[in-house]
């Protein structure tokens, strides 16, 4: 083998190693934790989007209530107020690594969904109201994103799962030590929404 | 040399065990556009679903699967119906648009669940006008056939309706905009480079490289297999949409 032959070969050989390398680290994982934070993050946003629909749907659902059953005063207060609560929690994408807004966001958010369950339930006693095609429209809206909020809570869980297992198991462990030692595990639903505060039935 | 070679072995172990993941529920058999699992519809009503829906994918692209059920398998028709939506990937992979008329005998429940695509058209509202109107009626009466009939006769009409038309051509243009593929070639380059040491070093090289080589082997394989597509022979598929839990049930 001539000389100048095996210099090429020493240059390639530095050239290689480098795309190598890139391969090398990307089949370990070495993305995985940024690639998994991406998602987890776009799926909370999809949570929030959902959650915000199922706002904006309310006041329209109590105006209309309201329309018939004006007697069910503190009903429509309690949604009202629960509302107002739920949206003065201040939530972005941060919102995930930190513990104590994340239990806030959802405490509000239960009180919401119970209070909402208890106007529909009072709802069942008007027939006026069950018959009017306004409110059976609302109705079906609520449902529809009332199961579009478990759906992409669902699908946060599952993003957070996989992005924490990430952090704490081996090899995401190493990487999560070398290159991203301010990634912080991200927290998860604890309280289920159909546990919702238990609708108190009074008769006066 | 067995201290790199059990080295070597864990590294290996761990890149194939990444690809696997758990599945808890248990989904049919896409078998075609009529699932009939809990067997309510006699041959002659599969076919003309069949021919329905068929003419509707290719008139709209829509796919609208119609499925029964033995059993929700202990969970509600919702969160059943868009993990089988997904499971199935019901619908045009760019555009979701995918529905499913879910009929659940055990449980009295019926849902239509639809794709992301299809939650302008087939809106929650309209789901749950057909499910009431068209299919309940039946259904109370025990008229199972009828019942899923008249409901996908609303579904194609809702979609087949010039406002509905129109509305998705928007989105599609504006889903053609966003989507762009990254180009492959860096990878090809890249996996090239990795055959080309393998060889090298497979057949002239030292123990680091041989070892280096045997972990390139391994990730080249590993990723070859688990990039396999579904893409067995003429049976009629999914073709890649995705739900999030848009539409309506109804019980009786």
């Amino acid at each position: 083998m001539s000389r100048s032959f095996t210099k090429f070969w020493s240059a390639a050989r530095i050239a290689l190693v480098f795309p190598l390398l890139t391969l090398f680290l990307t089949g370990c994982g070495v993305n995985n934790i940024p690639t998994y934070q991406e998602l987890a993050k776009a799926k909370w946003s999809d949570v929030l989007n959902q959650y915000q629909r199922r706002s904006d749907l309310i006041p329209n659902l109590v105006e209309t209530v309201k329309g018939i059953a004006q007697q069910e005063r503190t009903v429509f207060e309690a949604v009202t107020e629960a509302r107002a609560r739920a949206t003065s929690v201040q939530v972005n994408a941060d919102t995930i690594t930190d513990p104590e807004t994340f239990k806030k966001f959802q405490e509000a958010q239960a009180q919401l969904s119970g209070a909402l369950g208890r106007l529909l339930a009072v709802s069942e006693n008007y027939p006026d109201l069950k018959s009017s095609q306004n409110f059976l429209t609302l109705q079906s809206q609520l449902e529809g994103t009332e199961n579009r909020i478990a759906v992409a809570r669902h699908d946060y869980i599952e993003a957070v799962r996989l992005y924490n297992t990430e952090l704490s198991t081996f090899p995401g462990r190493i990487w999560a030590a070398i290159l991203y030692r301010s990634n912080k595990p991200m927290e998860e639903f604890t309280v289920d929404d159909s546990v919702k505060v238990a609708p108190q039935v009074k008769f006066n | 040399m067995t201290l790199r070679r059990a080295i070597i072995t864990a590294i290996a172990w761990i890149g194939l065990t990444c690809a696997a993941s758990a599945q808890s529920l248990v989904f049919p058999t896409l078998t075609g556009r009529v699932v009939d699992e809990a067997g309510l519809l006699e041959q002659a009503d599969r076919a003309a679903l069949t021919e329905t829906l068929a003419a509707l994918e290719a008139q709209t692209t829509d796919q609208v699967i119609v499925v029964t059920l033995k059993s929700l398998q202990g969970r509600t028709i919702e969160d059943y119906g868009f993990q089988l939506g997904r499971h199935w990937q019901i619908g045009q992979k760019d555009k979701n648009n995918g529905a499913l008329l879910i009929v659940a005998p055990a449980e009295h429940a019926v849902r239509i669940e639809v794709g992301y695509g299809l939650e302008g058209d087939l809106t929650d509202a309209v789901s749950k006008f057909i499910i009431e109107n068209a299919i309940l009626p039946h259904f109370k009466a025990g008229d199972f056939p009828d019942g899923i009939k008249r409901g996908v006769d609303d579904i194609v009409e809702v979609l087949t309706g010039d406002a509905g038309g129109l509305k998705r051509a928007a989105q599609k243009k504006a889903a053609a905009d966003r989507t762009a593929d990254a180009p492959a070639w860096p990878m090809i380059i890249l996996i090239l480079g990795g055959i080309f040491l393998i060889i090298y070093c497979a057949t002239r090289g030292g123990g680091f490289c041989r070892g280096l080589s045997q972990i390139l082997l391994v990730m080249l394989l590993s990723g070859r297999g688990s990039r396999g597509g579904n893409g067995d022979g003429p049976t009629w598929s999914g073709g890649g949409g995705s739900f999030g839990g848009g539409g309506a049930s109804g019980r009786w």
